[in-house]
């Protein structure tokens, strides 16, 4: 026990001290658009490799209008690599959660607007604490990224977030993966037993559109349609930092 | 892979299948279909490192069950009968399996022909009835307390011991093989990988070495030993999970969060590779993405360093009185009952099943360069805390030696853009949680018309819902977190 004891002291703090740090030179994140020199729908290499229809090249080029879905887009960076025109760059920032859906929709015609750091209207009720309950309806990589953000390193209850067991004391019902048709029932009576007023937020791109697994006669086309989504978390699994920076937009 | 395909009646598989697995070294991979007109039974040979399989056509939809005599074959022939609408009879509990009450009857989504007389009422799931004084349930889930996928465990109990445990999944069921057989071979990866994401590497290696047997296409040496070094990245990350959630459930936070700490660690180990903490993306048919050589030394000092840090926190931990008296003797699972329900991965290892496709088949550098099996014999908890424990020790030593070892050259060689026609590729994979299959048929233009997974979670469940009996309700958790399983790659 004093050997452990021991060994505790001289690791020392691991938890991070800085909030939301953009990613490390080698890690590869969400796509962004860095430039407005897309040359058009006769080039199109992105939108026919992208995996996820995510990239919709809307006219010809030069300077074509492209727009880039992070509500679809599982940061393959396939784009990144095959663009000739160096449209893409991979965002580094953490703070990539979004309040509104169309927010996650960027263009090349707005290369301003890149940041999806968009609250307005009334302050949150969940100001200082917030608890949340994790519905899983995916391929657990969200749901690992969301136990990471309990960890030390990331410790997401010094900012008042905490993981409940019951949906009767949550304020947040946060939800991972497509939701296919067998959990559709489960989801919803999960939301029903929330006392209000309640929030909901979708992690994943899966949760968001289903991602890769949308329409498919399993039907796990996110949670779009099945409840009020506050806020969107995008990437495939989101990062910790991302999980963390979405569930504070809730409590804004 | 030369993969021999024998044709057989269905109703003489019985017998040639139990002789089969009744010499050493051989094994059933899987019972599946194509698209409801045959039976498909997929064997492998260990010792030769071989794989045939069995056609079986169908005129009919019914077939005599393997099951009463062929116990593994239990939880495959309810998959197909999901998927198939083939039915066996005299199975002793056929139920569906992935697809429950929201699905109309008679609904079968991988069967060509809609032509199958469906039994009614059957989507309708019953749990097994355990009667008796005193008897009494406790249903759980599809939503867990936790952070967890999606599933639904029924106890019966008498008083606190659990009697008999019955697991019902299907929950995250995506349609994922439907899915494969209708979209190109060069998008099929992301797909693969998003199955379950907790074993990317494995699932993107699966696939890339399924898609490569079917047209004889030899990657790079340096793509190989890229391959593996994800492979066992993925092993280190996720081993080193397992053991802190089983820290985590007897209650020693201490290790837990160093654990978990060690584990962020590893995915930085991930990153320097690949870009992606889950290894996303990495592997892809004809080698990998990009070469990562100028992150390897860096990588090999850093595995150095988690090697150094993991090794007291991991010998804290299982040689802690506590712990092994929370351990010890829970959730056993004889070398018989292993043997006969085929469980692979770390719950077969620490029930003394020799087996490792690392190996046997040939994947990354496997089987010409591989760490030793780590074997235990007790089937608990504890054995399979210790094997996790061992094979974390070893893959970091592999670690180091392949990066010792990379050699120089290309990273990736060119795919054809069309596979060949009417071929058959199979991928077998040593996933951290043990024996992953992928196999694929092409049709006439080359183009995939069948793709099969069995994830090592298909062996595994029933190896659960075993380990839980005649335990208490209270060390369930912890038998259930020595399995670590996994719904998505079950459910697909
Ligand atoms: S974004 Fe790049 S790849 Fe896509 S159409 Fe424009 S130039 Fe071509
Ligand atoms: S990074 Fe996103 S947008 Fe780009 S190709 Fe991949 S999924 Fe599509």
């Amino acid at each position: 026990m004093l050997r452990l004891l021991g060994y505790l002291l001289m690791n020392g703090v691991a938890t991070s001290k800085d909030y939301c740090p953009s990613l490390g030179d080698e890690a590869i994140g969400l796509p962004k658009l860095a430039s407005n020199n897309c040359i058009g729908s006769e080039c199109s290499k992105c939108s026919d490799i992208c995996p996820t229809e995510a990239i919709s090249v809307l006219d010809g080029g030069p300077n074509a209008n492209l727009e880039l879905d992070l509500g679809k887009c599982i940061g393959c960076a396939m784009c990144i690599r095959i663009c000739p025109e160096k449209t893409f760059s991979s965002n580094a920032s953490t703070e990539t959660a979004a309040v509104n859906r169309k927010s996650l929709v960027l263009s090349t015609k707005a290369l301003d607007i890149q940041a999806v750091n968009d609250i307005e209207g009334a302050r949150s009720p969940f100001a200082r604490s917030v608890a949340c309950r994790v519905v899983s309806t995916g391929c657990s990589a969200c749901d690992l990224e969301l136990s990471a953000a309990s960890n030390s390193i990331f410790d997401m209850e010094r900012f008042g977030i905490q993981i409940v067991a019951s949906p009767r004391f949550a304020d947040v019902l946060l939800v991972t993966g497509p939701v296919p048709k067998a959990m559709h029932a489960a989801l919803k009576s999960c939301y029903d037993a929330m006392a209000e007023p309640k929030r909901v937020v979708a992690v994943g791109t899966c949760a968001i559109s289903g991602g890769l697994h949308g329409s498919g006669y399993a039907e796990a086309n996110g949670i779009s349609d099945l409840l009020p989504v506050d806020v969107y978390i995008p990437g495939c699994p989101p990062h910790p930092w991302s999980i963390i920076d979405g569930i504070r937009k809730v409590m804004r | 892979m030369n993969i021999d395909i024998i044709p057989i009646e269905a109703e003489l598989r019985q017998d040639a299948l139990l002789s089969w697995l009744n010499q050493p070294g051989k094994r059933l991979g899987l019972i599946t279909s194509n698209d409801g007109g045959q039976i498909v039974t997929l064997l492998l040979d260990t010792a030769d490192s071989a794989a045939t399989i069995w056609e079986s056509q169908m005129s009919d939809c019914k077939y005599s069950s393997l099951t009463p005599r062929i116990t593994q074959a239990h939880w495959m022939e309810r998959t197909m009968w999901d998927m198939f609408g083939l039915e066996p009879t005299h199975h002793p509990r056929l139920k569906h399996n992935l697809l429950h009450e929201p699905y109309e009857e008679k609904f079968y989504p991988l069967r060509k022909e809609n032509d199958v007389v469906a039994r009614s009422g059957h989507r309708q799931y019953h749990s097994l009835k355990v009667k008796g004084d005193g008897i009494y349930e406790i249903p759980v889930g599809p939503i867990h307390a936790g952070i967890i996928e999606p599933g639904h465990f029924h106890f019966s109990c008498v008083g606190e011991i659990i009697f008999n445990l019955e697991i019902r999944l299907g929950y995250v069921h995506r349609g994922i093989e439907k899915k494969l057989s209708e979209m190109n071979w060069q998008k099929q990866r992301f797909l693969v990988e998003a199955a379950a994401s907790d074993s990317a590497a494995a699932y993107a290696l699966a696939h890339a070495v399924a898609l490569e047997s079917c047209i004889d296409l030899v990657v790079p040496e340096k793509a190989q030993h890229l391959r593996s070094l994800a492979l066992e990245i993925e092993r280190v990350a996720m081993h080193i999970g397992d053991l802190a959630g089983l820290a985590a459930d007897v209650g020693f936070l201490a290790i837990s969060s160093s654990l978990g700490r060690l584990r962020g660690a590893s995915l930085g180990l991930a990153d320097l590779v690949s870009g992606n903490r889950f290894l996303k993306g990495f592997i892809c048919p004809g080698g990998v993405i990009q070469d990562p050589d100028g992150n390897l030394s860096k990588l090999k000092a850093k595995a150095k360093n988690l090697q150094k840090e993991l090794e007291p926190v991991v010998r804290y931990f299982l040689t802690n009185q506590v712990v092994l008296d929370r351990m010890e003797n829970i959730g056993k699972v004889s070398e018989r009952l292993a043997k006969d329900f085929g469980l692979v991965g770390v719950a077969g290892r620490a029930s003394n099943q020799m087996y490792d496709v690392r190996h046997h088949f040939s994947a990354g550098v496997y089987p010409l360069l591989k760490p030793a099996i780590v074997l235990e014999k007790e089937g608990d908890v504890f054995c399979r805390a210790k094997v996790r424990a061992n094979e974390l020790v070893d893959s970091l030593a592999f670690i180091d030696m392949l990066l010792e070892t990379m050699p120089c050259g290309s990273h990736s060689t060119n795919m054809p853009d069309a596979l060949r026609a009417n071929a058959v590729g199979l991928g077998i994979v040593e996933a951290h949680r043990g024996e992953l299959i992928h196999l694929v048929f092409t049709d006439e233009q080359g183009n995939c018309k069948r793709y099969a997974i069995k994830d090592p979670s298909v062996n595994n469940w029933t190896g659960l819902a075993i380990a839980a009996r005649n335990n208490l309700v209270s060390d369930f958790p912890l038998c259930n977190k020595s399995f670590s399983l996994s719904y998505s790659g079950h459910d697909l």
